[in-house]
């Protein structure tokens, strides 16, 4: 029972990385139509921006030797301004363009960015120390909660209600979610699509800051490919949950979450080494008989 | 390739006339330099693996022309880049082998390698791998006219299962292994056979597989917790960056049995992400930190320095110092570059004493199954040697390539 417990705090943890990762990509898919997966190397890059530029394999810190309100600033500021740009300069020239195109555009920028940590950090992975006393486990009538879960646990939810304050409460947010449901119509009734856009690439990145910070605390290792499964895995929680709908994609990654941490746990010895490919089953099974996923967007169902 | 052959042979003969007709000749084709092929990647994700021990054996071949040569002639080099690149690699390989080297040097690793190796191979031309640890890179793989300059993955783990046994007296295991890689897998299979070998069937008291890209290793934690008795040492099969974070979710979670892991853990710059880390073994090549009982890992070192004017970076280099050393004196004892007589030579090698350690080949085996380590722990956030230590067990052919595992 106790082990059940266990297990399932596990899941929650992962499930909650997964899901604001997922909600990122949602959010920015809502409003434009386009998969980004180009949300890998935001998260690479905020985690790449802790240690000072260079090709050595233990650089000293840049930012993540500033104080921890400073720090978490300024990754903030450096993923957010990255995702402007990549905004700017990448995907407002496609827009209207097929979403085939446009995601064809983003793996062009992902590409792009990974080569360049590649050429100012080399491809060796690094290390960092950040964080190090929020890693220890804490016991709760037996069940071992590591803080890093914790913080996760804790950063996704305060994310997710942020969020549905954001987009029911804020003007930007109300002309969000119009934008979302309706592109033209929203412009036609005085919605600024450029602002809209921005708005939400500017809170893919604080997402994508978030992720990063979290898992340089939980892993203590940077990496060019370091955002690359994250991102995978959400992009499956988008399918699942149903793409377009936010409450989908948060309910998406916890369902991946759970899923993974669920094969880890009771696939036999020997079929644990294929756990993904389960999971991968798991999508193509909702493609197949589901391909809305489970929380139908109205702009989605109106499309077809 | 028998076409290619007769076509060298062809040139050889009339090489000949030329220099029987015209003393001069001879001069001339002695003076000609031995020319070294690099196909490795010096861009992309590999060129970290790559750079060290190929910057160690340039050190290597600048050395021997300094020292007058081989066989009284310059080693000259031809640099390709792979760039990460599987296809690459194999069109690099074959712009190589029509430039005519007497001995292709490629990447560290088999899959990235193999594609130039296969083009060496064909034309019958001697290939290298800088540290490939997969014994495919040889004759049962590539070809009869592959090496590599590593041990098999097997043997790693071989080596720091006898070693916490004999020597640190642990009883039980847990095997963790990162299945992302072959690696890591032939590492954890020579971990697993060892142990049952000397422990008994039952002293791996536990299994459990994960990722390197896994952000969570939580599910595998919780397993270990809760077995009924914790492990006196856990195996861990993986590379950085998910190697380290592993190790630093492991600790985090207060599991503190010693942690026996792969070769490709070593060195110090992954500390960072475990700081305080204790009771951390591995099997290394050497130290970069000063502390090797041998005096040669000095003299590679001094030799490095002086070329590049920097330490490596990595304790990988010395395999590729020692690769050029290992076909050099192939080349002095056979007295000719000559791809099959150099093999001929290499093939006998029993324990030749160089610098990365004692080195074997057969007709049969072209990388090596119980080579000394240096075993290093992590005390203070460094590495630090412990001691040379080799492994009694070997593996046995079905183990090296894995056969019905």
């Amino acid at each position: 029972m106790q082990n059940l417990v266990q297990i399932l705090v596990d899941a929650v943890a992962l499930g909650s990385l997964y899901a604001l990762v997922a909600l990122a990509i949602g959010l920015v898919f809502g409003v434009m139509r386009l998969i980004n997966f180009a949300q890998a190397d935001y998260i690479t890059i905020g985690a790449f921006a802790l240690v000072v530029p260079t090709a050595s394999v233990s650089p000293p810190l840049l930012l993540g030797a500033l104080p921890l309100a400073f720090m978490v600033g300024g990754v903030v500021t450096v993923v957010v301004l990255l995702a402007l740009a990549t905004e700017r300069l990448a995907f407002r020239p496609m827009r209207g363009s097929d979403p085939a195109t446009l995601l064809i555009s983003s793996f062009a920028v992902s590409y792009f960015l990974q080569n360049l940590v590649m050429m100012i950090h080399s491809g060796r992975p690094k290390s960092v120390g950040i964080g190090n006393s929020l890693s220890a486990a804490i016991e709760i009538g037996g069940i071992r909660v590591p803080g890093t879960q914790l913080l996760t646990m804790g950063v996704t939810s305060v994310m997710l209600v942020a969020m549905v304050f954001f987009l029911k409460k804020t003007p930007m947010g109300i002309q969000m979610r119009a934008a979302a449901e309706n592109f033209e119509m929203a412009r036609l009734m005085g919605v600024k699509a450029n602002r809209v856009i921005a708005a939400a690439f500017a809170i893919s990145g604080i997402m994508a800051a978030a992720v990063s910070l979290l898992l340089v605390v939980q892993t203590g290792t940077l990496d060019v490919r370091m955002g690359l499964m994250p991102v995978i895995f959400a992009f499956f929680a988008t399918v699942i949950g149903g793409m377009g709908s936010l409450p989908g994609a948060a309910l998406g990654g916890f369902i991946v979450g759970f899923v993974i941490v669920a094969l880890q746990a009771f696939l036999p010895p020997d079929l644990r080494a294929f756990r993904d490919a389960f999971v991968f089953m798991l999508v193509i099974g909702f493609l197949l008989f589901r391909p809305k996923g489970l929380i139908v967007n109205r702009a989605a169902r109106e499309r077809v | 390739m028998y076409e290619y052959k007769f076509a060298r042979g062809l040139k050889q003969l009339a090489a000949a006339a030329v220099i029987s007709v015209t003393p001069i000749g001879v001069a001339l084709a002695e003076e000609a330099p031995i020319k070294v092929g690099f196909a490795i990647a010096q861009s992309g994700w590999l060129s970290n693996y790559d750079l060290a021990p190929y910057r160690a054996a340039i050190a290597k071949i600048d050395k021997i022309n300094a020292d007058g040569g081989l066989l009284g002639r310059k080693i000259e080099y031809i640099l390709g880049d792979t760039k990460t690149e599987q296809e690459r690699a194999a069109t690099v390989g074959a712009e190589m082998v029509s430039s005519e080297v007497d001995l292709l040097v490629v990447s560290c690793d088999y899959d990235f390698g193999a594609p130039a190796a296969l083009a060496a191979n064909n034309a019958g031309i001697i290939t290298m791998s800088l540290c490939a640890a997969d014994p495919k890179m040889g004759v049962q793989g590539v070809g009869p006219y592959a090496f590599t300059a590593n041990s098999a993955a097997q043997s790693e783990g071989i080596a720091i299962a006898e070693y916490a046994f004999k020597e640190m007296g642990l009883k039980t295991a847990y095997v963790l292994e990162d299945t992302t890689i072959e690696y890591n897998k032939s590492n954890c299979a020579g971990f697993r056979y060892a142990w049952k070998e000397m422990a008994g069937e039952d002293a791996i008291v536990g299994e459990d597989t994960f990722r390197n890209e896994d952000p969570s290793i939580a599910a595998q934690i919780t397993r270990i917790k809760a077995l009924d008795t914790a492990p006196d040492a856990i195996h861990v099969c993986s590379f950085t960056p998910g190697g380290a974070s592993a190790v630093r979710q492991l600790r985090a979670a207060g599991i503190d049995a010693p942690i026996l892991a792969s070769t490709a853990m070593v060195d110090n710059y992954w500390l960072n992400a475990v700081p305080g880390l204790k009771d951390f073994y591995l099997p290394g090549f050497m130290s970069l930190y000063g502390d090797d009982p041998r005096p040669e890992m000095a003299e590679f070192l001094e030799v490095f320095k002086e070329r590049w004017d920097a330490l490596p970076v990595s304790s990988y280099s010395v395999l590729g110092y020692s690769l050029i050393e290992s076909w050099a004196h192939a080349v002095e004892q056979a007295e000719t570059v000559e791809s099959d007589e150099v093999l001929a030579v290499m093939n006998t090698y029993k324990d030749e004493p160089f610098t990365a350690g004692p080195t074997t080949f057969t007709d049969q085996l072209h990388v090596q199954v119980n080579r000394p380590w240096l075993i290093m722990k992590v005390e203070n956030d460094t590495f630090q040697a412990v001691e040379v230590f080799r492994n009694s067990l070997t593996p046995d052919m079905r183990l090296l390539f894995r056969v019905g595992q």
